[in-house]
């Protein structure tokens, strides 16, 4: 597997009259994963899309490796978690996650066992329609890991997955997309789940987006629950609300 | 329980109008049902014969005219850029009347089945066409984004998204455009064919025949009405939800400078002569028959054609425009009316979903029976052939009024008819307007079909009698005439909508 870093150098992005980010620079090392978070509405997504190619920055560069974004999506190396699951409402849970390998030029390899990974078992041939929010959120994160991603974009994937999934979600999912090497950026509100899924934390300033502290996690052991309760993840969630309540 | 509710209701109708009849005798413009059950059943083979013809061209026309819609719309989709100058043209060829077209399809195709079925394809391609537009068009900005995270382009979207997403609007255009299908191939067939319902129909008129004039709108009405209800019931098995359609070009953005929007029109206009032109050398086309801008130009030029096509068109006009009118008011005001009864409302819901299925052109001759040749009968089939479109559309429209809106005038207790004035009509507007520039070919066709079969005025009349006297310049600048009428005025109704859903309907403009 290919590891990809992404280097963002000095992205812009405005919309109308506001700037939305101003000069962004970053390199997230290839097989990490970096949580960003920061207040609503401070520029997170507007990265996230940038870094997807979605959005052309104003000036500057997104590079994923050596490549532009859009050469690595055209090889299929790309996936993202949108922050509402856009699913197809016609297709089945199932194949709304095949379509994922199936964008990717990918062979679908094993859905069921991804549906039984996120929970979704018995829910295999269910429309969208037929979901809950939480389920349908599942759907969209299991079509992100489908394709295997050497760069994986996750927009607030469990936002509205109950606490006792995402708890699940939180010990089951990582260790899949680390295996395999992936890069993987993570917008989250939740300060616990930044700390708890990621090796840094980049915390971002009200808008425009400028990055008031980078944070390494470096945490020994299995990534688990228990985890939540040991001194050194209770520093690190402590220093972090103490660096976003300072930026507001 | 519905159908055997309908049944009943058939029977109580056939059984009054009997009845009526009895009281009434002598009656030389309605047939009793018996009479006409005597005339179906003595003249079956002859009735079922045309029926088939008539159904076969209505059918080919149909798939030749819904491929084309889907075609058109594809290509709007893939090269956007193309959309408005092709959404143009489209428009520009729907306003040329159904009964204009035929004469000019009679003469490059000969006597055989191609001018019905060509007009039944372009009786249908286009209400396909603007309903398939909003389905490919209703795709979220999500699903784009999702494609091309994996580095797919439009195509992608228009093939695992788009094509989807779609179908439930296709299926209503296919349903309308069943019963417009019928309606194309049977004014085909008045342009001189040799069988079909549209010939009896003729032969009917012309000898005075009631029963038999009765017995052919039924047949007609009737096919259409099966064709209506197996395409909507194939629609429901396929795709579970019907789309509200207003079935509508999208209202012309006034928005952008005056010069530009002269410079589009110049450019249509351009594009459509230089295809006639070009089409006409192409295929070698005898020039005698098959005249070219120049020809209807040179044609016009001279003043005594330029008057003779001129006077018949304000005789036309002046039975057409109240017409119009009168339909846009009586449909509109009715609508309105049985919304203030919310019994009554129910009650006319399913027969107006009916109507649609009745090709209300197949009435016209039972009008002019009923209200003579002169400019009340002529009137009453306009006004007719506009007032069922329009009393749906509003009624569709009513029905938009926000959920919300009507429990905040309910919460003030505030009277139906407050409630009407104050919200509902303002949220009818957009589709009241929708169908008023609908109406305007309709309009046209109507008129120029009860001229051609019945009143013996206008431009309707002039084209009937170039065709056998081989006047092709003057059939071709009729026909031009009729096209730009339409245009104008279509145009015309888009400017006064956009004035007054700015001040009524702001999000919608
Ligand atoms: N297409 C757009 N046009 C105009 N403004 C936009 C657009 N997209 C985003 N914005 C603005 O940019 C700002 C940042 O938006 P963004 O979606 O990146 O925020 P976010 O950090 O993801 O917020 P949240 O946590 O609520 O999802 C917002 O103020 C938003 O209003
Ligand atoms: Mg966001």
């Amino acid at each position: 597997m290919a590891s990809v870093d992404i280097h963002c150098d000095s992205i812009t992005k405005r919309f109308g009259g506001t700037e939305v980010v101003i000069p962004f620079s970053v390199t997230l090392a290839a097989g990490q994963t970096t949580a960003l978070v920061g207040p609503s509405g401070c520029g997170k997504s507007t990265i996230l899309r940038m870094i997807a190619g979605l959005d052309t920055p104003d000036s500057g560069t997104v590079a994923l490796g050596a490549e532009p974004p859009r050469t690595v999506a055209r090889n299929g190396a790309l996936a993202m978690a949108f922050q509402d699951p856009s699913l197809l409402p016609w297709r089945s849970a199932r194949a709304n996650i095949a379509l994922g390998a199936e964008l990717a030029r990918k062979p679908v390899g094993d859905v069921d066992a991804l549906i039984d990974l996120v929970g979704l078992g018995g829910f295999a041939d269910h429309r969208p329609g037929e979901l809950s929010g939480g389920m349908r959120q599942r759907v969209a994160i299991a079509r992100s890991l489908i394709s295997e991603p050497d760069v994986l974009l996750l927009d607030e994937p469990f936002g509205a997955v109950d606490a006792m999934t995402r708890r699940r979600l939180n010990e089951d999912l990582p260790p899949l997309w680390r295996s395999r090497g992936a890069t993987v950026v993570l917008v989250t509100h939740s300060v616990q789940q930044a700390v708890l899924l990621s090796d840094r934390v980049l915390v971002l300033s009200p808008r425009p987006a400028r990055v008031v502290a980078d944070i390494p996690i470096a945490l020994t052991g299995t990534r688990d629950s228990k985890l939540v309760q040991t001194a050194e993840f209770a520093a690190l969630s402590k220093e972090i609300f103490a660096v976003l309540e300072d930026s507001i | 329980m519905t159908v055997l509710r309908l049944l009943l209701w058939l029977c109580v109708v056939l059984v009054l109008w009997e009845g009526a009849l009895r009281l009434v005798p002598g009656s030389l413009l309605v047939s009793s049902p018996l009479a006409i059950a005597g005339y179906v059943s003595n003249n079956a083979a002859l009735l079922a014969r045309a029926a088939l013809e008539t159904s076969v061209n209505a059918a080919q026309g149909f798939v030749w005219g819904n491929l084309a819609a889907i075609g058109l719309g594809t290509i709007m989709i893939v090269f956007p850029r193309s959309a408005r100058t092709l959404s143009a043209v489209c428009l520009l060829v729907f306003c040329v009347p159904l009964i204009a077209s035929g004469p000019i399809l009679r003469v490059l195709f000969g006597p055989g089945t191609g001018p019905q079925i060509a007009l039944a394809a372009l009786a249908v391609y286009y209400t396909t066409l603007l309903t398939l537009l909003v389905g490919l068009r209703a795709v979220s900005q999500t699903w784009t984004d999702l494609m091309r995270v994996y580095g797919r382009g439009p195509m992608s979207t228009l093939i695992r998204a788009r094509a989807r997403a779609s179908l439930p609007y296709l299926f209503v255009g296919l349903q309308i455009s069943a019963p417009a299908a019928l309606l194309g191939a049977m004014i085909g067939e008045f342009t001189g064919a040799e069988r079909g319902l549209g010939v009896l129909t003729l032969r009917a008129m012309r000898g005075l025949d009631t029963n038999a004039t009765w017995a052919l709108a039924l047949i007609a009405a009737l096919i259409a009405m099966i064709a209506y209800g197996s395409i909507g019931w194939l629609g429901q098995r396929v795709v579970a939800y019907r789309p509200v359609i207003l079935l509508s070009a999208p209202a012309v953005s006034v928005r952008q400078r005056p010069w530009k929007y002269l410079l589009e029109i110049g450019f249509t206009t351009a594009f459509v002569l230089i295809l006639w032109q070009v089409s006409m050398d192409a295929l070698d086309l005898n020039r005698f028959f098959a005249k070219r801008p120049g020809d209807v130009w040179a044609f016009l030029a001279e003043a005594q054609n330029r008057n003779t096509v001129l006077s018949a068109l304000a005789e036309t006009l002046s039975f057409a425009v109240p017409g119009y009118l009168a339909g846009l008011a009586l449909g509109a005001a009715l609508a309105a009316l049985v919304v203030l009864s919310p019994a009554l409302n129910r009650a006319t819901m399913p027969v107006a979903v009916a109507l649609r299925a009745v090709p209300i052109i197949t009435t016209a001759p039972l009008l002019v029976l009923a209200f003579g040749r002169g400019l009340v009968g002529t009137m009453v089939v306009v006004a007719v052939m506009i007032f069922f479109p329009t009393f749906v559309a509003c009624q569709q429209g009513l029905r938009q009024t926000p959920g919300q809106v009507v429990d905040l005038f309910r919460s003030y207790d505030a009277g139906r008819w407050h409630l009407l004035r104050a919200a509902q009509i303002p949220a009818m507007l957009p589709a009241f307007f929708a169908s008023a520039r609908m109406a305007v070919p309709a309009a046209l066709l109507a008129i120029t079909t009860v001229e051609w079969l019945a009143t013996g005025k206008g431009i309707g009349v002039l084209m009937a009698t170039t065709a056998s006297t081989s006047n092709y310049n003057m059939l071709w600048s009729c026909v031009v005439i009729l096209a730009v009428v339409a245009v104008v005025v279509y145009a015309a109704v888009a400017a006064v909508e956009h004035r007054v859903l700015r001040i009524y309907a702001n999000e919608q403009v």
